[in-house]
Formats: structure tokens, sequence, C-alpha cells
């Protein structure tokens, strides 16, 4: 489905990427995607339905024993055939990713002014001073009355919360055009979720930044994106505005997902996400599916658009 | 029927003091009763002592003052067996499944571990395990995989499962659900509600999750700044919702 605001800044066709091992793991089996300029899309879905390792090889950070077939387009280059060295002109500077686990993905042993300052070294090669400055500078930006100290602070130190804080100045700090948000609120209480979604919200507010933001909580998702991208093992089910996914969700399975939250009543999906090494025939959705027929037993659904929508069912032609 | 809880009085927690630091209080007085068959909601913002609340009525840590009663007894006057006895009837299930689980040994042999210490023969494994896989809607195979190949939603189940085997008369589910999805959670959030409405199992529900509280308990206690206030459920949930407060809390979700 086309981005609808702007040019497209990210276009993502087909892409495919599975694990060798004892068994082939088919993690993504061809799913498509657009995002345009300063636009977020959001990816939701069950653990382990694929949604991290799109991110991970849009920034082709998948480990060695990956297959990845398809294209990736950023601003007209497919990011799948560049070489190692021009990826890591991309990384950080074109494109910013936040990982998971945000006390995880701070270094240790640093201080979390020379990691800030570490974009600002490596790819604008600026001096050290000048550069922890400008660090001090982002985070007065982030809402952090004493900056100065902050940046001789260790990431032990500091809670989640700050943590996840700084991770976000430090991808943020040269400007991405593009950023990643793989589970950003994973890990951290309600207050930390609220200040970091007002985060996210300035930067696309003042600094213009796309961003793919990839959440199992449907509520965080429901503020912030623009556009949402429903995955279900390995596969896109449906693609649609937030507004129109949330008010009136069409798959079975993004209705399924909708009920389950808590202002529906916890309405649970029976059984449980297929192993992505061997997915169910036809519909892979259909052995949990309270709408299945003969045909989604045996045949494939395409992913089809309709009035701005795509949806990956038998249901809507 | 007054003595059949759990039940906690006047509660105290400090850490770390001695001769030269009064410590820090990490809860002071609370006082609370889990009654079989019901569910006592335990909310708070992270921080605030509520899992170690849970430890300590679980037995697993020891307050500074105050006391856990268990069926009128308090926990720090039991002799050894009625103390085993107790540790056998109130159980904890913790946050994140995958670490109750260990990884180098097989799901069914870390169910099966669990029947000897019970001294169940031998011969009647087969058919409890597959009774316990049967409550926690879970297939036969989970039992020849190791705990890094099921899925987060699955593990809880299994935690859920192997704690029932013990056939416990409380559960102190230590935020049972925040680790996994929304959708897992609703699963596991109704398997809860089942155990209880067939055992009759009373639960202590710690969560940061205003709407999972308000979904499963009967009365609950906020945490706040070392006191516990505790609220009552007694009307149902619509007309709780009209309620002006709790209506400003429920905007949050809608």
């Amino acid at each position: 489905m086309k981005a609808r605001s702007g040019s497209r800044l990210l276009e993502v066709k087909d892409l495919q990427v599975s694990f060798q091992g004892i068994k082939t793991v088919n993690a993504l089996s061809g799913i498509s995607f657009s995002i345009g300029e300063s636009e977020t899309l959001a990816l939701v879905g069950e653990t382990g339905c694929g949604k991290s390792v799109a991110a991970h090889a849009i920034m082709r950070l998948l480990p060695p024993e990956s297959r990845m077939n398809g294209v990736v387009e950023f601003r007209g280059k497919n990011l799948l055939e560049l070489s190692e060295k021009e990826m890591t002109e991309i990384r950080g500077k074109e494109i910013g990713i936040i990982f998971q686990n945000p006390s995880l993905a701070l270094n240790p042993v640093y201080s979390i002014g020379h990691q800030l300052a570490e974009p600002l070294r490596i790819h604008r090669k600026e001096k050290k001073e000048k550069a922890l400055a400008r660090a001090a500078g982002a985070l007065k930006d982030m809402g952090f009355a004493n900056a100065a100290e902050y940046i001789h602070y260790y990431p032990s130190w500091c809670s989640g919360g700050m943590n996840q804080r700084f991770l976000i100045a430090a991808s943020t700090m040269l400007d991405p055009s593009l950023l990643i948000a793989d589970e950003p609120g994973k890990g951290l209480d309600r207050k930390c979720v609220s200040e970091l979604e007002a985060e996210l919200k300035k930067l696309k507010v003042e600094k213009k930044t796309a961003l793919l933001l990839i959440s199992h909580d449907l509520a965080f998702v429901q503020r912030l994106a623009d556009r949402v991208a429903v995955m279900y093992a390995g596969e896109i089910v449906e693609i649609a505005d937030s507004s129109s996914l949330f008010e009136n969700p069409l798959h079975p399975y993004s209705r399924g997902l909708l009920n389950s939250l808590p202002e529906k009543g916890f309405i649970p999906i029976p059984g449980f996400s297929p192993p992505l090494s061997s997915p169910p025939s036809g519909c892979r959705f259909h052995p949990r599916c309270p709408l299945r027929k003969k045909q989604c037993v045996e045949t494939h659904p395409y992913l089809i658009e309709t009035d701005g929508r795509a949806v990956r069912c038998f249901l809507y032609p | 029927m007054f003595f059949i809880s759990l039940k906690a009085e006047s509660l105290s927690k400090t850490y770390g003091s001695g001769l030269l630091s009064t410590g820090k209080c990490i809860f002071r007085e609370v006082s609370l009763e889990i009654r079989k068959g019901k569910t006592f909601g335990l909310m708070g913002p992270s921080g605030e002592g509520k899992s170690t609340l849970g430890r300590v009525i679980a037995g697993l840590e020891k307050a500074t003052a105050g006391f856990v009663y268990y069926n009128g007894t308090p926990l720090a006057r039991m002799k050894k067996i009625e103390h085993t006895a107790f540790r056998r009837k109130v159980q904890v299930m913790f946050q994140d499944p995958t670490d109750a689980f260990n990884p180098r040994k097989k799901i069914g042999h870390a169910i099966s571990e669990v029947l000897a210490l019970l001294r169940v023969p031998g011969d009647e494994h087969a058919s409890k395990t597959e009774e316990m896989l049967i409550t926690a809607g879970l297939p036969d195979e989970v039992l020849s995989r190791y705990p890094s190949q099921l899925s987060g939603g699955q593990l809880q189940r299994l935690a859920l499962g192997r704690i029932l085997l013990l056939d416990p008369e409380y559960i102190i589910l230590d935020e049972p659900t925040s680790a996994l999805d929304v959708s897992v959670q609703a699963q596991i959030l109704h398997l809860l509600k089942k155990v209880q409405a067939e055992r009759n199992t009373g639960y202590l529900l710690i969560s940061h999750d205003e709407a999972v509280i308000r979904f499963m308990s009967d009365s609950y206690g906020v945490l706040e700044n070392g006191r516990l206030k505790i609220f009552q459920y007694h009307t149902n949930l619509k007309t709780l919702s009209e309620d002006k407060s709790i209506k400003n809390e429920l905007k949050f979700w809608v």
C-alpha cells in the first residue's frame, strides 16, 4: 500500500528473511510496506511474528546465518545491495534505531556524555569537547534541567525511563530522517511510557522524523501512529490508517487483537500462534479463526487493497 | 470461619538498618487479608515494594515488624512441619516465566521433579502430568521441549500448571502478565479466573496495571509512600466506571 502523505522515504518490497539451522525458519515471508517523509507507521503483532526481524533487516543487523531477499529502498537506494562500509554511513546518520531494553542497549562502562557524543565524533568528525557540549545541549532539549551534570553519569546510575531518553537522544543526535523504535516501551512502567510517548511526539512535530514504531502495546500505537500494519506469523495481514483500523478492524486477527484489550473486556483469541518453521496451510490464521471456511484451509489469501486499506482475508474481495 | 484466610497484620519492612543508619523503610504497618476464592489486587507505582510485600506474605522474606497469619497461626511461630505445609499451600507465580524454569531441563523433567518431591508414585506421573496439561490448556508435545523453545504465554501457563500440582490454597501472582502480549495476557487472565472458580483458590494479584486489577479483583489496595489504602469493589464494574475518579482513569485506556 502506498504512503499517502508526501514522497516515499522507505519502501520495503517483498522482503523475505529466513534463518538456516536444523530447521529453516521463515521469519518473514514477503512483507511490503512504505513510509513517507515524517510519517509514523506502526508494526503490531504478537511476540515472534517477525516485527523485530523486519527492523533488523532494514538496518542490516541480522546474524550471518540469515538469508534476505527482496528490496529495501531508502531514498532510492537498495539497502540490501550496499557494502558494509556504505551501510555504516547510513546507520545512525540517516536511519536511527532504538532497541528494546534501554539499560542493555547503552554501554555500561562509558558515561552518558561519551555515548551521546560518539555519533557526532564518528560521523561528523567533531572534536571531543565540542561534541560533549552538543550532547549536553541535546539533553537540555529533552527536558533535563542540569544536563551538564548528567553527561558524566553512567547508565547504571539512572532509571530505565531516563536511559530510554538518553537512548533517544543518542539515536536522534544526527537528525536521522527515519527512526526505528523497536518495542521502546518494553520493560518500562506506565509513567515512563507516557514520558516516552511525549518524547516521540515531540520528535515527530519538531524534527519531522519519520518513525517505524514496533510494539505490541496497542494503546500506545493508537496514540502515535498514522498508519498501522498488523503482522501475524511473518506476514502482514492488514494495513490501514490508525483510526480506521482501531474503529473498524477487518481481518479476524486484528479484531481478536483489539478484543483482548482491557476496555473490550480481555476477550482472548483461542490457541497459539504457529511456529514459523512450519506455518499452517492456507491462511496462516485459519486454525484460530472463528470465521474459517473450507477455502481458508486450502488456499493462501493475498493482501488485497480496497478503499485505501489492505487486508489478507477471503472475506474481503 | 474467621480463621480460614491468609492475613497480614501491620507488616513493616526496612532495608539496610543498622547501628549507623535508620535504613530505608519500604512499607509501614500494612494489613490485608486474602480469602479463599477471592482476589485481592495490589497496585502501586514501581519501586514501592509491592513485590517485597508479596514475598513477605509468601514467607520468602521476613518482615521487620508485624505478623503473617495463615489459618490463624502466625508464620513466625510455626513448627518446621507446619511451615513446610504452609509453603506448599501458598505459592508464588513470578513475572517473567522464562526465569521460572531451568533452561537446561526439558519441561517434562521439570514437571516430574515436582511430582517426585510430592512423593507421587512413579506410575501416576504420566496421568498427573496429563491432567495438569489439560488444566493449563497445552498440548502434550511441550513436555519434550526446552523452556527456550516455548513462548512466554506457554511458559506462564506451565508455571501456573506446575504450581497447581501442589494444590495450593493461595497463589501470590507477582505481575503475572506484564511480560506478555495483550492477546496472551487476556488468555492467562481467563485461565486464572477459571482455575479460581474450579478450585476456590485465593489470589494476591500484584500489578501496576489498573485494568488488570479491576478485571480480576474483589477488593484492592494501593501501596503508595509505604502505606496501603484498601478499596472494595462492592458493586459491579459498570457502576464503578460511573464513579468520577475511576472514569478519569478509564479515559487513559479509551
